[in-house]
């Protein structure tokens, strides 16, 4: 990242994004309807796995004991630092550094790719065991809920390669599309966090 | 790079992950896994909020976003922790 040690930038983090004259919010309003949608939605699973969790805590307690906690960690750091490279891409991407932007979305896309791949190595031993969704109560919303999760995640990646293509292929990469896409990484970062609270750590 | 490493996003990033390790302590620490434990569902719950809450205002930018969207955003995240929070402490044994 030469072009970094030429000067500070002034503008990653915090100064105000020359985005604000023309909109209150990063990227395209349809995604922040989009995203507070979809946080509606997973929030009705969330409430309706805890309820039902509520209702046998034996079974999901038990159930709950043989996922893989570490796993689920890890993913959640790699999960966030992808976050933190996206971010960091996005301003750096709007501070008109474009190869710094390039760079630093790549990461977020290695570190993202990490992601289904850690999923792969707790998924299969799981079947192997012969645990599915038709297990129990706890594996259907434990299944559907991170399949669901990981669809997202797969969308996220597509959209990645088309920021990394964006700010690659053009002198003038378009910003609102690099905000856009990095708005939406960012919730389904979100989803994770609460998933993982929820399905590995409470009791 | 040092830009980077020294960047306000870098730090809240530090926190995310703290407090991921310490909610993964919490729920490694919590002794028999089979047994229900409200302390350990109230701090990893809290804690889950607390990030939720920080992805959602430094890495979204919805701090220096309209205020429709910060009223949204927070009231969807206060009402979600509460809602969960008392399903599962009405249903406790």
């Amino acid at each position: 990242m030469t072009d970094v040690a030429e000067g500070p930038l002034p503008s990653i983090g915090d100064t105000p994004r020359d985005t604000k004259a023309r909109s209150d919010f990063p990227g395209e309003s349809s995604m922040w309807f989009f995203v507070v949608g979809d946080l509606l939605i997973f929030g009705i699973y969330f409430i309706a796995y805890v309820y039902y969790r509520g209702q046998d805590h034996d079974l999901f307690l038990q159930s709950q004991a043989r996922l893989n906690l570490d796993i689920g960690a890890i993913n959640t750091v790699v999960l966030l630092t992808s976050s933190l490279f996206v971010a960091l891409g996005t301003s750096a991407a709007r501070a008109g550094k474009t190869a710094d932007g390039v760079r630093l979305f790549v990461i977020a896309l290695a570190c993202g790719a990490a992601f289904p791949l850690l999923k792969l190595f707790e998924y299969i031993p799981e079947v192997i065991a012969g645990v599915t969704p038709g297990t129990n109560l706890f594996f259907m919303y434990y299944f559907v809920m991170t399949g669901l999760h990981l669809c997202h995640v797969m969308l996220g990646l597509v959209i990645l390669c088309f920021i990394v293509g964006n700010l690659r292929g053009s002198a003038k990469p378009n910003i609102s599309f690099v905000e856009t896409g990095a708005t939406y990484w960012h919730m389904v970062d979100i989803l994770w966090l609460i998933l993982f609270a929820l399905l590995y750590l409470m009791r | 790079m040092t830009t980077y490493i020294r960047n306000p996003l870098t730090i809240v990033w530090a926190l995310l992950t703290l407090i991921t390790v310490v909610s993964w302590l919490t729920a490694r620490g919590g002794g028999a896994e089979h047994v229900v434990n409200a302390t350990v569902t109230v701090v990893v719950l809290l804690i889950a909020a607390v990030k939720t809450q920080l992805v959602i205002w430094h890495f979204m930018e919805v701090r220096s976003a309209a205020l429709w969207l910060r009223v949204a955003t927070m009231s969807w995240l206060v009402a979600l922790f509460a809602l969960l929070l008392s399903v599962y402490f009405l249903a406790l044994p």
